[in-house]
């Protein structure tokens, strides 16, 4: 996923975007009410948007259409109490609340994360870490963890097409399909563990294990813009657990 | 002192029911190529490890002896600090030495003199030239996960080479070089050891190696049975019954029965066939 030339979120500093996604989902959790939900996640809409990430909260759609129908199968179809007709359909008031308040939540919580990971620049997020003298280690598991899937996908994608020129048979029935899963999965898997003891040796000889202070070789700055966005994102998140925890 | 001193050294992976190492000495000098060759499983990658102290720190297992880097015990968990950027290894496989974070060619090669607190201008500086040697400046902004296997392995090569390691361990490096990758290598290899470093590389690449290295090292059954120049060690049969090998010139003469010394290149087979 990329972002548009220029976006805001490509140029924020790498901490912001974390920081107000991580906000974004505890004040969409914390907020009660189907009202406060819609709001976070129309606020966060508009706050993808403006930073450039638009794509993203597109996106977004694709794993909550399922997740948003189940819901509404769960709540609004199977849900008791006060009923009423749409569309000919009978279905449970309450039901229908409780699943628009959970859909607005995910939603919220979907778009930020997606847009996070589309403004995400490995490099420049070390480097702001390495600026602020904090573990190097802890960096790496954050940014080896975000590079990991799409390094699989391209793994699987590979081993996808090799086995298919060695006559693997991806169409057909269901059971030649799943008859198919054995010769991608189990290369897969091998492969990446047997990946991983020559990757800690390379790290270990490359000097990852023993980072007493790390040159940031290009910091991002970080601008008054990115440190009011960041406390008000806290300041919201802290507010809306207060709500919580008073009203 | 040597920069590499390894004396009766048992090494023992986790499991296994035999060990790699078996009683092994083996040195290599500063300003000198020493290659390590033997049949498979004869001990060469493990003596590697053993001397980055990957082996047993990182692998497990259990080791005996003792072994000096650089004049101290790479298995010490402290000498990590000591032997930091002084001590290189290079494996096979490239895709599984980068680093897995960096966007560029030019940040993986910045990876280690970064972690090492090097100044900023020193690493740009330091970067450029090792790509400038390894002939892949012009991917400097590629990234690193879309460079063909050959590339890939010079660009490990170059995050080596900006260290100046005192050390190089090299585990097959030319495996996923082309011609002109491999004869860089050897260009290479042979600057660093004329630099001062000291270059220990297991390789079965005798046709290479032959002229590159200074020392040659035959391993069987977990410890060294031959050594001398490569020059006199490839021409003769001890090299064959340890299950090592020579190059092919030489197996093309010992296949037509030619007996030792036999000769190592296309020019001397010529010379001698057409006499």
């Amino acid at each position: 996923m990329t972002l548009a030339p220029g976006a805001l979120a490509a140029r924020a500093h790498p901490f912001t975007p974390l920081v107000l996604t991580v906000c974004i989902a505890v004040t969409a959790v914390a907020l009660p009410g189907t009202e406060a939900a819609v709001a976070v996640y129309a606020a966060t809409l508009l706050l993808v948007i403006v930073a450039g990430a638009g794509r993203a909260a597109l996106r977004a759609l694709i794993p909550l259409a399922p997740l948003w129908f189940f819901l509404l199968l769960l709540h609004g179809v199977l849900g008791g109490g006060e009923t009423l007709t749409v569309l000919g359909a009978t279905l449970s008031r309450g039901g229908l609340t409780l699943a628009a308040t959970q859909a607005a939540r995910l939603g919220a919580i979907a778009t930020a994360s997606l847009a996070l990971y589309a403004s995400f620049s490995p490099a420049r997020f070390v480097d702001a870490v390495a600026q602020r003298g904090w573990s190097f280690s802890l960096a790496y598991v954050v940014v080896a963890t975000l590079l990991a899937l799409p390094r699989f996908r391209a793994r699987a994608a590979s081993i996808l097409e090799a086995q298919r020129s060695r006559g693997l048979r991806l169409r057909g029935s269901p059971f030649n399909r799943l008859r198919a899963i054995g010769p991608i999965t189990f290369p897969l898997v091998l492969g990446a563990l047997a990946e991983v003891d020559e990757r800690g040796f390379a790290l270990e000889t490359r000097c990852a294990s023993a980072v007493e202070r790390r040159t940031a070789l290009a910091p991002p700055p970080d601008r008054a813009l990115d440190r009011v966005a960041r406390w008000v994102g806290i300041a919201a998140a802290l507010a809306a657990v207060m709500w919580r925890l008073l009203a | 002192m040597s920069a590499l001193d390894l004396r009766l050294v048992d090494f023992t992976y986790p499991g296994a029911p035999s060990p790699a190492l078996s009683q092994c000495t083996l040195c290599a000098e500063a300003g000198a190529v020493t290659w390590l060759t033997g049949a498979l499983g004869s001990g060469t990658s493990t003596a590697l490890l053993v001397a980055a102290g990957l082996a047993p720190r990182h692998t497990g297992g259990l080791r005996a002896g003792q072994v000096r880097t650089l004049g101290v015990d790479p298995a010490d968990p402290s000498s990590a600090r000591d032997l930091g950027g002084r001590v290189a290894l290079v494996l096979p496989s490239p895709v599984s030495q980068l680093s897995g974070i960096a966007e560029t060619v030019a940040q993986e090669v910045a990876f280690a003199p970064a972690n090492l607190g090097w100044a900023a201008g020193r690493i740009h500086d330091g970067v450029a030239r090792a790509l400038d040697i390894l002939g892949i400046s012009h991917l400097a902004d590629r990234d690193p996960a879309t460079l063909s296997g050959g590339e890939m392995q010079r660009t490990v090569l170059a995050a080596t080479l900006v260290l100046a390691p005192e050390l190089w361990l090299l585990d097959e490096p030319a495996s996923a070089l082309d011609a002109g990758g491999r004869a860089l290598l050897h260009r290479l290899l042979r600057a660093e050891a004329e630099r001062g470093s000291a270059v220990v590389v297991a390789s079965e690449d005798a046709d290479g190696l032959a002229g590159v290295a200074d020392r040659l090292v035959v391993f069987d059954a977990g410890r060294p049975v031959l050594e001398g120049s490569p020059d006199a060690v490839l021409r003769g049969d001890p090299v064959w019954e340890a299950g090592a090998g020579s190059t092919t010139i030489a197996a093309l003469a010992r296949a037509a029965q030619v007996s030792a010394p036999r000769p190592l290149t296309v020019e001397e087979g010529v010379a001698q066939w057409t006499r």
